[in-house]
C-alpha cells in the first residue's frame, strides 16, 4: 500500500536517515522501533509531507507519492499524530479536534461550532476518553487528555493510513488500553493501515502485526511479531549498547595513547 | 428543655428563609460577575468604567454630549489601529510601521487625486498601497525570516522618509475637503462628527467576528499559540502572517485618510505619527492582547482606546497643565494595568474560578 525506498535525510552535519526501505500493507499495524534520535519521527514527518527527503522515493498504491504539503498528504489519505501533538493551547478542545479541518456553514463560511462540538463529543466517546468540557482551552487539560485529543483527531478523520508517533507516551494504563483497543478495532475493520512508533514492548506485542527497527539510519530488522520476542528485541538493544560502549572505550584508549605520545 | 428548644426553633427559622434567598440571589450575582470577568476584556472594562465614573464625579462637564464629541476623534482612530494591530500581536508579532503608513497614506491619496483620479477611487487605491506595504512587511517576516520588530522598524523609517520626500515636508490640503463646509465625501470619510466612530464600530465588529467565527481567526490564534504545531497540522503559517500584516497596514492607511479628511490638511509630521503608533499599540495591550501571542480581542482594543481617550480627555478637563499631561497619562496607564493584572489574577486564581 505504502512503500518507502532509499530515503535519506540529513540536518546539516547530522544524518537522521541514511537509506530507509520499508513498506506498509493494507490493514496492517506496523511498529517502528528505534533508540532516541534514531530518526523515527523524521521518517514519519517525511511520509506525512511535513518535511522533504534528501533522496529516495515513496509509492502509494503503486503510484509515485510526492506529498507537497501536509494538506496534500491528508488529501491522499495519510494523517499523523505528531510526537509534540500539534495542539494549540489557547484553542478549545473542539477547535483543536478540527484544526485545519474546520466545519463551516454554507454559503457564509463561518465556523459551525455546534457541529464541531457534537462531532468532537462523539469521537471522544467512541474512544472512551472522558473530557468533561469541550470549550475550555486545551492548556487546562492534563498531558494524557491532550494526547487523547491528538489521537482522536487523527483516528476519527477520513485517513486510511495513520502515522502515530508515540501515541501512548503520556497515557495512563487505562487510557492507553483504550487507544490500543481503538487501533485493534480499526485493524479488524481492515480499512486502515497504521504505522506506530512505540517504546514499550508490551504495547508492541499487544497491537502490532510486524515490527521494523530503525538503527544507524537504516531498517536493521523487519519481522512478523510472531517470529520475534521481547528477548530478541531486547538483545538487539543490549547488543547495540555494548557496541557503543566498546567504541567509546576504544576511542578513549586511542585518545589516551595519543595524549601519552604527545607528552613524551 | 423541650419548651426552650421549641421556642428557639421558630425564632431561628424565619430569618433563615430570607437569608437563604438572598444567598441564592448573591450566588447568582456572583455567577454573573464571574461570567463577566471570564471575558478576556472583563478586567479592562472594570478599569475603564471606574475611570469614567471618577471623571464624571470629579470633573465638571465630563459626562456631556459635547465632551463625548471632543473625545471621539481621540479614541476612534486608536480603536481602528488597535484592531489591526491585535491580529498581528495574536500572531506573536508586532507592527511598528502603522504610524508611518498612517502618515504616508493621505499623501498617496493627495498625489493620486492630483493625477486626476476621482476621490473615492483614489481612496481605494491608497488603501491598496497600504496593503502592499503590509504585504512587503509580511514577506520579509514570513519568507525572508527577519523579526517583525526589525522589519517594521525599517519600514517605519523608510515610509517616514518617503513621506517627507514626496511632500517636500510641506502640508497639503486634503482632496475633497474644505474648511468652510463638510461635503458628502468628507461626511463619510472622517469629516462627519460621528463618521470615525461609525468606521471604528463597524471595523471592530467585523474584525472581532473574523477573529471569533472564521478559519482566519482560528489560524491566527494557532500560529501565535503554537507555530510549529500549526504548521504540522497543515496551516500555511506564512500566508496567515502575511495576511495579518496586510490587514494591519490597511487599517493604518484608512485611519490616515480619515484623520486627514477630518483635519482638512495632511501634515508630514513623523513625531505625531510615532505617538499614534504607540497609542495604537497601547490600546491593544491595555485591551488584554498579549505581546507573546496566542491571545487577544478586537473589542478589547476598542475599550483600551476608549480608556486612553477618557484618561486624556478627563485630565484635560480637570485642568492638568499640558506639561504634566504625559506624566499623568503614563502613571495612570501603569496603575490601570496593574489593577488589570490584579483583577485578572483574581479571576483566574482559586478565588473566582
Ligand atoms: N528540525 C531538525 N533540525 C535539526 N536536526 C534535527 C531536526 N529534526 C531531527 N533532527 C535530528 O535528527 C535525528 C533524528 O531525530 P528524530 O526526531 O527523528 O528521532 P526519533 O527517533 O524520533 O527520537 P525519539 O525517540 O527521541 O523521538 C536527531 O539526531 C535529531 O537531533
Ligand atoms: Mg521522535
Amino acid at each position: 500500500m505504502l512503500r518507502v525506498e532509499h530515503i535519506s535525510k540529513s540536518f546539516g552535519p547530522t544524518t537522521a536517515l541514511r537509506d530507509v526501505n520499508l513498506h506498509l500493507r493494507k490493514g496492517e499495524v506496523l511498529g517502528l522501533l528505534g533508540d532516541n534520535g534514531s530518526g523515527k519521527s523524521t521518517l514519519i514527518k517525511i511520509i506525512c509531507g511535513f518535511q522533504k527527503q534528501d533522496s529516495g522515493q515513496m509509492f502509494l498504491h503503486g503510484e509515485p507519492y510526492e506529498p507537497k504539503s501536509v494538506d496534500d498528504a491528508r488529501a491522499q489519505g495519510i494523517d499523523t499524530v505528531y510526537q509534540d501533538l500539534a495542539l494549540v493551547d489557547e484553542l478549545s478542545v473542539y477547535h483543536n479536534m478540527f484544526l485545519r479541518r474546520e466545519r463551516v456553514h454554507v454559503p457564509v463560511p463561518l465556523l459551525n461550532n455546534a457541529l464541531m462540538r457534537r462531532e468532537t463529543r462523539k469521537a471522544l466517546d467512541d474512544i472512551g476518553i472522558n473530557i468533561p468540557r469541550l470549550d475550555v482551552p486545551v492548556a487546562r487539560l492534563s498531558g494524557g487528555q491532550r494526547q487523547a485529543i491528538a489521537v482522536a483527531r487523527t483516528v476519527s478523520g477520513e485517513a486510511n493510513i495513520l502515522l502515530l508517533d508515540e501515541p501512548l507516551a503520556a497515557m495512563g494504563a487505562k487510557e492507553g488500553g483504550m487507544i490500543l483497543e481503538v487501533i485493534q478495532r480499526l485493524k479488524e475493520e481492515g480499512e486502515v493501515s497504521v504505522m506506530m512508533i512505540l517504546h514499550n514492548y508490551a504495547h508492541v506485542f499487544a497491537t502490532c502485526d510486524r515490527v521494523n527497527l530503525l538503527q544507524d539510519g537504516v531498517i536493521a530488522l523487519d519481522k512478523q511479531i510472531t517470529e520475534t520476542s521481547v528477548e530478541e528485541l531486547n538483545e538487539i538493544v543490549v547488543e547495540e549498547y555494548r557496541r557503543a560502549r566498546q567504541a567509546a572505550i576504544a576511542e578513549d584508549t586511542a585518545a589516551r595513547a595519543a595524549a601519552a605520545t604527545a607528552s613524551q | 428543655m423541650a419548651v426552650a428548644s421549641g421556642s428557639e426553633v421558630p425564632a431561628q427559622s424565619p430569618p433563615a428563609g430570607p437569608a437563604s434567598t438572598s444567598r441564592a440571589l448573591g450566588g447568582r450575582a456572583l455567577k454573573l460577575v464571574r461570567g463577566f470577568l471570564t471575558l478576556r476584556e472583563g478586567s479592562i472594562i472594570v478599569v475603564a468604567i471606574v475611570t469614567t465614573v471618577y471623571f464624571s464625579a470629579n470633573a465638571t462637564n465630563f459626562a456631556t454630549l459635547s465632551n463625548f464629541k471632543t473625545l471621539l476623534p481621540y479614541f476612534a482612530p486608536l480603536a481602528i489601529l488597535g484592531a489591526g494591530e491585535v491580529f498581528v500581536m495574536i500572531n506573536g508579532e508586532i507592527d511598528l510601521s502603522i504610524g508611518a503608513v498612517y502618515l504616508l497614506s493621505p499623501f498617496v491619496f493627495y498625489k493620486l487625486n492630483q493625477a486626476g483620479i476621482p476621490l473615492v477611487p483614489a481612496v481605494v487605491l491608497s488603501l491598496f498601497v497600504s496593503m502592499a506595504v503590509g504585504a512587503i512587511n509580511g514577506f520579509f517576516i514570513a519568507v525572508v525570516g527577519i523579526s517583525s520588530f526589525v522589519t517594521t522598524l525599517g519600514m517605519l523609517f523608510t515610509l517616514d522618509g518617503l513621506t517627507l520626500i514626496i511632500s517636500h515636508t510641506a502640508p497639503v490640503p486634503t482632496p475633497g475637503t474644505s474648511a468652510l463646509h463638510v461635503n458628502s465625501f468628507a461626511q463619510v470619510f472622517g469629516g462627519g462628527t460621528y463618521s470615525e466612530l461609525i468606521w471604528a464600530l463597524v471595523i471592530v465588529v467585523v474584525l472581532q467576528a473574523v477573529l471569533t467565527f472564521t478559519r482566519w481567526g482560528v489560524y491566527t490564534v494557532a500560529v501565535g499559540g503554537n507555530r510549529l504545531g500549526a504548521a504540522e497540522a497543515g496551516i500555511r503559517v506564512r500566508l496567515v502572517l502575511i495576511r495579518n500584516f496586510v490587514l494591519c497596514a490597511t487599517c493604518a492607511g484608512l485611519v490616515g485618510i480619515l484623520e486627514a479628511v477630518r483635519a482638512v490638511t495632511a501634515t508630514p509630521d513623523p513625531s505625531g505619527s510615532n505617538e499614534i503608533l504607540f497609542q495604537g499599540i497601547a490600546s491593544a495591550v491595555i485591551g488584554g492582547t498579549l505581546l507573546r501571542g496566542g491571545s487577544g480581542t478586537v473589542v478589547g482594543a476598542l475599550i483600551g482606546a476608549l480608556f486612553l481617550g477618557v484618561l486624556h480627555d478627563g485630565l484635560i478637563i480637570k485642568g492638568v497643565s499640558a506639561n504634566y499631561l504625559d506624566l499623568y497619562l503614563g502613571l495612570a496607564i501603569l496603575i490601570a494595568m496593574s489593577v488589570n493584572v490584579y483583577v485578572q489574577r483574581v479571576r483566574t486564581g482559586s478565588g473566582l474560578g
